[in-house]
């Protein structure tokens, strides 16, 4: 062999679930070999590649579980392959796809579909989520067994609802008996129609339809109502307002099954983004208030967050560039995940790095019954190294993904993922 | 007076400083004085293009930027969009490209999309003149009505504007408001609770029905338009109702008249909707005013307009 | 930067009488209609005016700027003042004032802008300064006085409606002066 396989990183400071230390990291043949104090291992095995990293931090890839990698149908826009390189720049071991493609994901035969297309084109596990509704129509149920038999975990039909709300309930009922996740983007369509930003001042005086906050917190009013009806796993997708958190809070509170995840940039945007109808910043459910976005984070930090996921949604510079109504809702995230949440949310205080690791990459993994990586012996190697002293020029060669709708293309941003390993592999740097 | 540094674009009246819009109405009134000249034409914008590009049909708003535009002696051609090949904004940037090759100096748009005017300005060097974007910004309309309320009070500090009608879907009213609050005037909003938006500046107070807003006692009553088509989206229940209402009847003018009360509307009015026929003869009301005033504003605008010398892209 | 009194308080003054001479002696049977070009064409035409008394039929101000062809050029606008003209041009022998001449650039202008008010009999030109330089076909009826200078001075009126006491001066600026 060639290759070494064993690698030796030097000094790091190594965030899991058990916590932050510095120590070095022995990884050997897809395993964590050892985990010591700085130092304290003795000599470099013959054949090592031995990584600085001092001032660095060690941590599990995180895994989006929310991502729309287009393919198949609009490989024009992302593929496998360019979703899941610019996923690992930006820090991600494993995904979970959106099954919103063309055709979407409501069988078995594009489950297995989509699988072989990952298997074939990911350097990193792709997990499909399956739909809901036939064709996400929203009219009848989607072959839900049979998908879970092939190992679906989740069910949603995002970016749309299910309107109907007998329909959901049938859903939950049904989806209950196979365990499975049902997933909500929470919305309530006569609300939010002919809207593309947040019901606000901002919109107001850019003169834009509007989406209230009340549209999301109505929807996951009524999903949770359903949830604690039928004893189904509910999970909402990117929630936004803090008046939608509230009601998960009170869900929780009650002993309800239900989870929700955050985007990144609804934590480091409000509305104010859009002010020069910049299209990047055009996203269902919009860019809230202030006061939404503090609330998210205070939703991390109290727990009523479960998970932060990209809702990284590529779209074409033809489809982007034109006005605001017309441009389709979705920002390309995957290429600047760690770096932008480490420029906005940790080094401006807003969040710890420990819970950045809970809800990025350990939580979801522990939704969807996923082992948990993490830096203990004999656990399979799943490890990004970040430096937060370095920077991330995002610039059009950076980006790996087709999506020109990055909103960070053009800045640096403070931090920048060195290394990405994977079972045996080094994936970045 | 100080003359602000030329700017390429008039994109919408929050860009806008205060000195600059004082600037403006007051070297509107030099161009006004030209039309009661023989000849009412300059040769400022001699050899210069203008093309009005105006994805929304407006034959009023069209006329008085080519009137304006010619006065200057600027040559002007009316871009012919067909408004059924363009419901898709991709083809947006497309038609930049080609005025760029046409090399205009002027731009005039207008398009029922919000902030087109600003991504049309954004990617071509020429100077692009907002005539209106969807529900964002009526610029030129936000200075005429300045200019007209000038005219009949010269101190703008401390006066009272009503405005009344469709706040929600309106351009002019953003716009408007917008002005006259800079100016120092008190701006109050009426109408149904349908069309006035419940996330407004806090300094636009509202009313819920003339009764309460004639006692405030405004100076101006500055009426918008009301398209009928938004009785059937469930704005309100019926154009009838919405005149009795919320729309100037004979009795209301009548009061109107008491009080020595001007009325204003950025036209074209909806008789039978938001005013009576009478209103149009009462000697109070500003609109034909407001008219005449358009062109010498906009004259005073693309003087004012400096279009790019470099190629600039967004 | 080197400068040099053209015309003292008293130069101006008798500047002004030479002009008023001028335009008294070459009296016509026409209503004499006096218009200053702004900014320091208007006390010229004022103390024209004063000194022709009753034979003055009106006066007035003209503002070039809306004339001139160097908009593309200017960062900076002048301030518009608009012109005036009480009395009716149409028919009137037409004098415009200005207080220095030099390139004829702005008297074209003020060609321009004299006909757009109507259809004098005749229009004339009164200048306090000549200083020659032209560059287009166009002389003064009426001159105060002529000096030749080059392209690199600078000739400035003072005039005490606009700044403090009277006189001219010549500066020397460079190749690129204007005025």
């Amino acid at each position: 062999m060639a290759e070494p396989s064993i690698t030796w990183i030097q000094g790091a400071t190594v965030v899991d679930s058990e916590g932050s230390r510095e120590a070095d990291v022995l990884f050997c043949d897809g395993k964590v070999r050892a985990v010591g104090a700085v130092g304290a291992m003795g000599d470099v095995p013959e054949g090592a590649a031995v990584v600085d990293g001092r001032g660095r931090i060690l941590m599990p890839g995180l895994f989006d579980m929310n991502a729309h990698l287009r393919e198949p149908g609009r490989e024009d826009k992302e593929d496998m392959a360019t979703g899941s390189a610019a996923a690992v720049q930006g820090g991600v071991t494993g995904l979970l796809a959106m099954p919103n493609t063309d055709p979407p994901v409501d069988s078995a035969g594009m489950v297995q579909s989509v699988t072989d297309l990952a298997a074939a084109k990911s350097p990193i596990p792709i997990f499909p989520a399956g739909c809901l509704t036939k064709s996400r129509a929203g009219a009848e149920m989607a072959a839900i067994g049979e998908m879970a038999c092939l190992g679906v975990k989740l069910l949603t039909d995002d970016p749309s609802p299910v309107e109907d709300a007998q329909l959901l309930r049938r859903l939950m009922e049904y989806a209950r008996g196979f365990d499975l996740i049902v997933a909500s983007h929470a919305t309530t369509p006569a609300l939010v129609r002919g809207g593309s930003v947040n019901e606000g001042e901002v919109g107001y005086f850019l003169g834009l339809g509007g989406m209230p906050s009340m549209a999301e917190e109505i929807a996951i009013f009524r999903d949770v109502a359903i949830a604690r009806h039928t004893g189904c796993r509910l999970h909402i997708q990117h929630v936004s307002s803090a008046r939608g958190l509230e009601v998960i809070r009170r869900a929780k509170e009650e002993g309800i099954p239900v989870t929700c995840e955050a985007t990144p940039l609804h934590l480091i945007f409000d509305d104010s983004a859009v002010c020069g109808y910049d299209t990047r910043f055009k996203m269902d459910p919009p860019l809230r208030a202030v006061e939404d976005r503090e609330a998210l984070l205070e939703g991390l930090r109290d727990g009523t967050v479960d998970v932060i996921a990209s809702n990284h949604a590529p779209h074409s510079v033809f489809e982007k560039n034109t006005d605001f109504a017309s441009a389709p809702f979705g920002a390309s995230l995957f290429d600047t995940l760690l770096p932008a949440l480490h420029h906005h949310v940790l080094a401006e205080g807003g969040l710890s790095l420990e819970i950045l690791v809970e809800k990025f990459c350990l939580a979801p993994r522990r939704l969807l019954g996923l082992p948990e990586p993490g830096f203990r012996e004999e656990a399979a190697v799943d490890a990004v190294l970040f430096n937060p002293a370095d920077g991330t020029e995002v610039s059009q060669t950076f980006l790996k993904s087709r999506g020109c709708n990055n909103p960070f293309l053009g800045q640096t941003l403070q931090g920048r993922v060195e290394g990405v390993w994977l079972g045996e592999k080094r994936l970045l740097g | 007076m100080k003359v602000p540094p030329r700017k390429k674009d008039l994109i919408d009246i929050r860009s806008l400083s205060r000195e600059e819009v004082e600037y403006l109405l007051e070297s509107a009134k030099p161009f006004k004085e030209l039309f009661s000249q023989s000849v009412k034409k300059v040769p400022t914008l001699q050899g210069k293009s203008v093309l009005t590009l105006f994805y929304e049909p407006s034959t009023r708003t069209r006329s008085s930027f080519e009137i304006a535009a010619k006065r200057l002696s600027a040559d002007v051609t009316n871009f012919a969009v067909s408004t059924s090949a363009v419901v898709k904004g991709e083809s947006i940037l497309d038609t930049v490209d080609t005025l760029q090759a046409m090399r205009v100096d002027y731009v005039i748009v207008r398009h029922q999309a919000s902030g087109v005017p600003g991504l049309i300005a954004r990617h071509t060097r020429a100077s692009v003149l907002n005539a209106g974007d969807g529900w964002h910004a009526h610029p030129t309309q936000a200075l005429l009505d300045a200019f007209t309320l000038r005219e009949v009070h010269p101190e703008t500090a401390g006066r009272r504007v009503l405005i009344v009608g469709d706040l929600q879907h309106s351009r002019v009213a953003r716009s408007t408001s917008r002005i006259f609050h800079m100016l120092g005037a008190e701006v109050a909003a009426l109408g149904p609770g349908t069309l006035v938006p419940s996330h407004r500046p806090e300094w636009l107070r509202t009313f819920s029905n003339f009764e309460a807003a004639f006692a405030w006692r405004p100076d101006v009553i500055y009426l918008l338009r009301v398209q009928r088509e938004r009785q059937h989206d469930q704005f309100f229940p019926s154009v009838h109702e919405y005149h009795h209402q919320y729309g100037v009847t004979a009795e209301r003018l009548n009061r109107i008249r008491g009080e020595g009360i001007h009325i204003m509307h950025p036209g074209p009015v909806n008789r039978g909707v938001e005013l009576v026929d009478a209103v149009m003869d009462y000697e109070r009301t500003l609109i034909n005013r407001q008219v005449e005033n358009g062109i010498a504003v906009r004259m005073a605008v693309l003087y004012w307009l400096k279009p790019g010398t470099e190629e600039r892209h967004g | 930067m080197k400068e040099t009194m053209l015309l003292d308080e008293a130069g101006v003054a008798s500047a002004v009488g030479r002009v008023v001479e001028s335009i008294a002696g070459q009296g016509r049977d026409l209503p004499l209609v006096l218009v200053g070009i702004h900014t320091r064409g208007v006390p010229v035409a004022r103390r024209v005016a004063a000194a022709l008394g009753n034979a003055v039929a009106g006066i007035g101000t003209l503002d070039i700027s809306l004339y001139r062809d160097d908009l593309d050029s200017r960062g900076t606008l002048p301030v518009l003042r608009g012109s005036d003209i009480p009395a009716p041009v149409d028919g009137a022998r037409v004098v415009l004032c200005d207080d220095v001449l030099f390139t004829g650039r702005t008297i074209r202008a003020a060609l321009d802008g004299i006909t757009a008010l109507g259809r004098p009999a005749r229009v004339e030109l009164a200048v306090l300064v000549d200083r020659g330089g032209r560059e287009l076909p166009i002389q003064a009826d009426h001159v105060g006085h002529a000096v030749e200078t080059n392209a690199s001075q600078r000739v400035r009126v003072r005039l005490s409606e606009t700044d403090e006491g009277d006189c001219v001066m010549l500066y020397e600026v460079g190749p690129e002066g204007d005025s």
